[in-house]
């Protein structure tokens, strides 16, 4: 049971039920005639908490599948990688600014998942960085981010 | 305004140059995301919304619309050549269709879903012109306790259409309208959730959302696997059917589209249960139903019809109640917004460039996609060569790209991404991301309306009950939460397999 997905589905939703319903009591209700800022939001709280409860009820009696079985015979490793590249690129995209984060970022995903083949890859990551900034600040007028961290070194 | 002198000024606006471009440029991307498998309509809507602040409203929306209708057209050519649907309404027809390629006759299984699609698109616009004016003259009369139940019927619709789990798909619909309460109360001007963040008082927006769960979170699923493509590689030859396929196909195609439109009209409904009913009745009628599955070509042109019909039909909604049946019209309302206007019974007399100009469009567009699908065919079967582990990082460059181009922040990036990781999980663990999208656009609004409805009533909930639209709406919708327990209906239920929009 303990493994159960089904579990521990039911039990993030409950826990995020339970903390909105606490904030919409912290916004205020209101009364019926006149409902406050946090009564939508308590309410609906409530019910995603309820709804979230009987998930966990059901998996507590019926079982369900493992955890582990929801990626049985996938590339999950393959998954990680993305994963933690794209934080990583969230959290760096202002600092290095667009085209430092995108270039490595386009490589890494063309050669660590299925790999293409670097006579390919290099060509489509520059073509492709380069081609969408230029692209988004000369034609578009948008201008991408160019990285705060050069300011701060007095680099640009 | 009548409807003649409508519809011919909205040709005169539908056909200035400008908008025929970007009706040109939305209806070939449409065909192009139809096309790809991995990107769908919304995410390449979301993606482009940024681009429409530029023009005028009719010509963002113009394309917008296109990108819709475009892409339910594309759609149907990987289905048939690959048996890899480009979006969700094109599944069924991968079925027969992708048999009629393995048989040589992958030109006429093209060209009568091309065809099919035309007379439905071109049906439901002519029903959307018929039907709108007089639904919205109806929808004046709506208050807030009619709008609070119409969309309380179209979550509870669209949680009972959504595969898997209802309970699960009625949590991820409070979550939607929970993620879109986030920001400043509209009624008193109090944050609520916002985490002492400045980036969260305006509120999430739309697009990191949608881009996240669909765009980064089907990425995500994609890679789990490697793809595998059963291309067929023969040459294309014959598009246009013969009399013989279309005498076989003409009636699937009228019975597909009468019942595409009106699935498409209603809450919650829309593509994607249109082309699966639609093949089931055909399935039903024919007298030599063992062909379904082998490449019968009614398995093909009733689908491809339902789901260009539905298209058509869930423009209705948006456009006279201001009330997004779906994703992809939730998303066409988020364009709306961008441009200041509000669709709804109004718009029709206080923006008739918008309304007429999309509806005269969208007729210039059903004949743009019926000359781009049927020469063209080859050129987007070469594109289906382009290999996937290619396609992907640029995808989800477009998606970075796109997501900060809509606000010019940072922090948006950053939701698309936590979005997408999460989306990937709520995939994984059952749960479904439409409710929550359509959820998060309408919270906001059924909020408003809820609160205006009880300041109205005086804090009674008999405002519900006692107003007659309002309270057939509230019935429908409990029957539609009752259903599942029901058996037979249960059974009838499981067998939708749906995943709108995307």
């Amino acid at each position: 049971m303990i493994r159960s997905a089904e579990l521990w589905g039911g039990l993030v939703w409950l826990a995020g039920g339970l903390f909105v319903v606490w904030s919409g009591y912290d916004l205020e209700l209101g009364t019926l005639s006149e409902p406050g800022t946090g009564f939508m939001i308590f309410w609906l709280g409530l019910l995603l908490s309820a709804f979230a409860a009987v998930i966990v009820g059901k998996a507590v009696l019926a079982g369900g599948p493992t955890l582990a079985s929801l990626w049985a015979g996938t590339r999950w490793r393959k998954i990680m990688i993305v994963i933690v590249a794209l934080a990583l690129y969230a959290v760096l995209f202002e600092r290095l600014g667009f085209l430092v984060c995108t270039l490595p970022l386009l490589i890494l995903l063309m050669r660590a998942i299925d790999p293409v083949d670097w006579k390919i890859a290099i060509p489509v990551a520059l073509i492709g960085s380069f081609g969408i900034w230029a692209v988004m600040e000369k034609w578009l007028k948008i201008q991408l981010p160019a990285g705060t961290l050069w300011d701060q070194l007095g680099l640009v | 305004m009548d409807i003649l002198a409508g519809l011919g000024h909205g040709f005169f606006v539908a056909l200035q140059p400008v908008n025929l471009l970007y009706c040109f440029i939305g209806v070939f991307i449409g065909t192009l995301v139809g096309v790809l498998p991995g990107i769908g309509p919304v995410s390449a809507m979301s993606l482009l919304l940024p681009v429409t602040l530029s023009g005028t409203p009719e010509s963002g929306i113009i394309m917008m619309a296109g990108i819709y209708y475009g892409s339910m057209y594309g759609g149907s050519t990987t289905s048939i050549l690959v048996n890899i649907p480009g979006e969700a309404a094109s599944i069924v027809t991968a079925i027969d269709g992708h048999q009629m390629a393995r048989q040589g006759r992958a030109g006429p299984a093209l060209g009568i879903a091309a065809l099919g699609s035309f007379v439905a698109g071109t049906f439901a616009l002519v029903a959307l012109m018929l039907v709108a004016p007089t639904l919205a003259r109806v929808a004046v009369k709506f208050g807030p306790p009619e709008y609070f139940s119409l969309m309380v019927l179209g979550l509870t619709v669209l949680t009972f259409l959504t595969q898997g789990s209802m309970l699960k798909s009625l949590m991820m619909a409070c979550v939607g309208v929970i993620i879109g309460l986030i920001g400043l109360d509209s009624i008193n001007a109090m944050p609520r959730l916002t985490f002492d963040r400045l980036e969260l008082v305006d509120g999430i927006g739309l697009v990191p959302i949608v881009m996240g769960l669909f765009g980064i979170a089907e990425i995500l699923t994609n890679l789990e696997h490697a793809m595998r493509r059963d291309l067929v590689e023969q040459r294309i030859k014959g598009i246009w059917p013969s009399w013989s396929d279309w005498l076989a196909s003409q009636k699937a195609i009228y019975r597909g589209t009468v019942l595409g439109f009106f699935l498409g009209i209603l809450p919650g409904g829309g593509a994607v249960i249109g082309s699966f009913a639609s093949y089931a009745i055909e399935k039903k009628l024919s007298k030599t139903p063992e062909r379904f599955g082998k490449g019968a070509i009614e398995g093909v042109a009733g689908p491809e019809a339902a789901n260009n019909a539905a298209a058509g039909g869930a423009f209705i909604p948006l456009m006279t109640l201001g009330i997004p049946p779906n994703v992809v019209m939730a998303l066409l309302l988020g364009a709306f917004v961008v441009h200041g206007l509000q669709p709804g019974p109004l718009m029709m007399t206080q923006n008739p460039n918008v309304f007429w100009g999309i509806v005269a469009s969208m007729y210039i567009g059903n004949v743009m996609l019926l000359v781009l699908n049927m020469p063209l065919i080859g050129v987007w079967v070469q594109l289906l060569k382009a290999p996937y582990n290619v396609l992907f990082p640029l995808i989800v460059m477009f998606c970075i790209v796109g997501v900060y181009a809509s606000s010019n922040a940072v922090f948006d990036v950053g939701v698309m991404v936590l979005f997408g990781i999460v989306g990937y999980l709520m995939r994984k663990f059952g749960y479904e991301a439409a409710p929550l999208v359509l959820a998060f656009v309408l919270g906001p609004m059924l909020e408003n309306n809820l609160r205006k409805s009880l300041i109205l009533s005086q804090g009674s909930f008999e405002i519900f009950v006692t107003r007659p639209i309002s309270v057939v709406c509230l019935v429908i919708a409990a029957a539609v939460l009752i259903a599942p327990l029901v058996p037979v209906l249960r059974r009838k239920r499981d067998a939708i397999p749906l995943e709108e929009a995307n």
